[in-house]
């Protein structure tokens, strides 16, 4: 199980998220790197320097794209002038596929630029699912939504995250970016069984995974992306790739960010785990 | 009789409103939620409303979470685009000013690039949020947002000098790139802010070091207004950000420009009342051209500007 049509059966291996403090190391050095994934919205720009240190980027390496505002979970419908936007910043790099996460996170017009947690729902699950479809029409090219990790459950939730997310998938027909660290920050705050999570997403529709680190408070974790992958989370990665297989696969850091090596030692720890690893950095 | 809790919220739409309403409600002094909603009852029994309570934290507790990070991630970004104004007004001051501006003019966009967009005439409308430095504060307000436009405002293509020769001045129009601000200030913002940054690197507090946070903290801009106004264009020239002094005549000139007038009306204005002999004055404006022609500040003027696609060619477009 290779690749699929949610990553536009590519064979990417192990990414990194192309971060502002690594720009000169990268350019200047042209380390060997899979793949780097890019925040969609540094990039939504007409002109200036981020987009031409991505267009250098892009000469060199494969780049996908990952965005954090398209809010597909919001009540209302997405916004044309932003999809238009992100659909030229997709010609330009040529991603092969998009992912954002399937949270809400503005009302009225007005903008949490947080990811915010679903109420589990039939009606979110068809609202959702709409506003996958749209993006996915307008854009033309592959969806993959990711779980977020949450710290709020919902009086009004109908079903579990993992029933609320095969329910979305399957009638937006989009694909999945597994985020394994997000379903470990949230099942030690809502108290459920990671394993059972992973377990019930539908291996067909993985495109991509995410690994990350987090920090542990007193009574509950927070997403951090600060620290190296934790041990719990990596048994995880090992479960989740045995299930749905060799998937492109992307560590976060994106706060307190360590030299360029360290994140990339840290990302190529991933190679032990998926099957018949031939990452071009390995 | 006890007064009816108002029913739990059902809708996806009645949700999100609530929870929104709550997490972009300001922090308390010592950075927790509000314990009292808009109508004065328990915040508490609000969050109660929406979200389940577990074994470790209650209701309360993890819709504080979100209110938290919403204020953390907007006063950073916040506090990134406007240091400058930290430094005039204090520390305290400057969260202060920041929570009453994000109040009224929350981010209304995807990007958080936008934030600033109202400032100056929140601070105009509030000058109690930056007295007794109001000027100064303006002044340098002006100046960052200038420098947020400057850093990746869409250019044009600049104008071809031959056919501005080849149009007479009196119908000739010539607008400005978008990403070119001009500022006529009260004070020397760009020495002002040279000089602080030029300091706080001599002091380390750039660094990471624990004792830099003091210095840090300390770090003021403090300035008496210039003699006379200060004309600066804010611009952007090779991918960076830069500041340019204009003499008075230049500044009237590249405004009146600006603002539609047909270069030869534009040249008279701007040496209207002008000691210069004619010579003199139109040997500065041909250098100035020159340099602002050098400098690809020059484009054509609004009204005859076609719809841009962004700076570079789209890969496989």
């Amino acid at each position: 199980m290779p690749a699929n049509r949610f990553n536009a059966f590519t064979e990417y291996g192990i990414g990194l998220g192309l971060r502002i403090p690594h720009y000169a190391h990268i350019l200047e050095r042209k380390p060997l790197v899979d793949w780097f994934e890019i925040i969609s919205e540094n990039y939504m720009l007409d002109a200036g320097r981020p987009l031409h240190i991505l267009d250098q980027i892009l000469e060199q390496y494969r780049v996908v794209q990952h965005g954090v505002s398209m809010y597909f979970g919001n009540a209302s419908r997405p916004n044309r002038d932003h999809l238009r936007k992100l659909k030229r910043l997709t010609k330009r790099t040529q991603t092969p596929w998009i992912s954002d996460h399937l949270c809400w996170g503005s009302v009225d017009g007005r903008f949490t630029h947080d990811l915010l947690p679903m109420p589990y729902t039939w009606e979110a699950v068809e609202t959702t699912a709409r506003n996958i479809r749209e993006v996915q029409d307008f854009l033309e090219i592959p969806v993959a939504v990711e779980n977020v990790s949450s710290y709020a459950e919902f009086h009004v939730s109908e079903m579990t995250e993992w029933e609320f997310l095969s329910e979305v998938v399957e009638r937006a027909d989009c694909g999945i970016l597994l985020d394994v660290n997000n379903i470990y920050v949230s099942s030690k705050n809502h108290g459920f069984d990671p394993y059972v999570y992973l377990d019930a997403v539908a291996p067909e529709r993985v495109a991509q995974i995410h690994i990350a680190g987090h920090t542990k408070f007193e009574r509950y974790l927070l997403d951090t992306h600060d620290h190296p992958v934790l041990d719990p989370v990596w048994k995880m990665y090992r479960h989740a790739t045995k299930r749905v297989g060799r998937t492109a696969t992307l560590l976060e850091w994106d706060d307190r960010i360590p030299s360029f090596d360290e994140v990339h030692r840290e990302a190529l720890k991933a190679n032990k785990f998926l099957p018949h690893a031939k990452s071009l950095a390995a | 009789m006890p007064k009816a809790s108002p029913p739990k919220p059902v809708k996806l739409a009645d949700v999100q409103r609530l929870m929104a309403e709550a997490v972009m409600r300001p922090l308390r002094r010592d950075e927790g939620m509000q314990t009292a909603w808009k109508d004065g009852s328990p915040a508490a029994e609000v969050a109660a409303r929406i979200i389940k309570p577990n074994d470790r934290l209650s209701s309360f507790e993890r819709l504080q979470i979100y209110n938290q990070q919403y204020w953390w991630r907007l006063l950073g970004a916040f506090g990134e685009d406007f240091w400058a104004l930290r430094a005039v007004v204090g520390t305290r001051k400057f969260d202060q000013l920041a929570v009453a501006y994000l109040e009224s003019h929350g981010s209304q966009t995807w990007t958080m690039r936008d934030l600033g967009k109202h400032l100056e005439a929140f601070l105009r409308a509030h000058p109690e949020l930056t007295a007794p430095h109001t000027r100064l504060a303006l002044d340098v307000v002006r100046v960052e947002w200038a420098r947020v436009i400057a850093f990746d405002e869409p250019s044009q293509p600049v104008l071809d000098p031959q056919k501005i020769a080849a149009i007479s001045p009196d119908g000739l129009r010539i607008g400005l790139q978008p990403y070119l601000t001009l500022l006529e200030l009260a004070h020397p913002v760009d020495a002002l802010l040279h000089k602080f940054k030029e300091r706080r690197i001599e002091t380390g507090a750039f660094s990471n070091a624990v004792a830099a946070t003091t210095t840090r903290r300390r770090a003021r801009i403090v300035a008496r207004p210039s003699r006379r106004p200060v004309h600066l264009a804010v611009h952007r020239h090779e991918l960076a950000v830069y500041y340019k002094r204009l003499e008075p005549e230049a500044y009237r000139l590249l405004t009146a420009l600006r603002d539609g007038a047909p270069l030869a009306d534009a040249c008279a204005s701007a040496f209207a009342g002008s000691k210069d002999l004619p010579t003199t004055s139109a040997e500065k404006i041909q250098r100035w051209f020159a340099t602002w022609m050098q400098l690809g500040w020059l484009c054509p003027p609004a009204s005859d500007r076609r719809p841009q696609a962004a700076e570079g060619s789209p890969r496989g477009a």
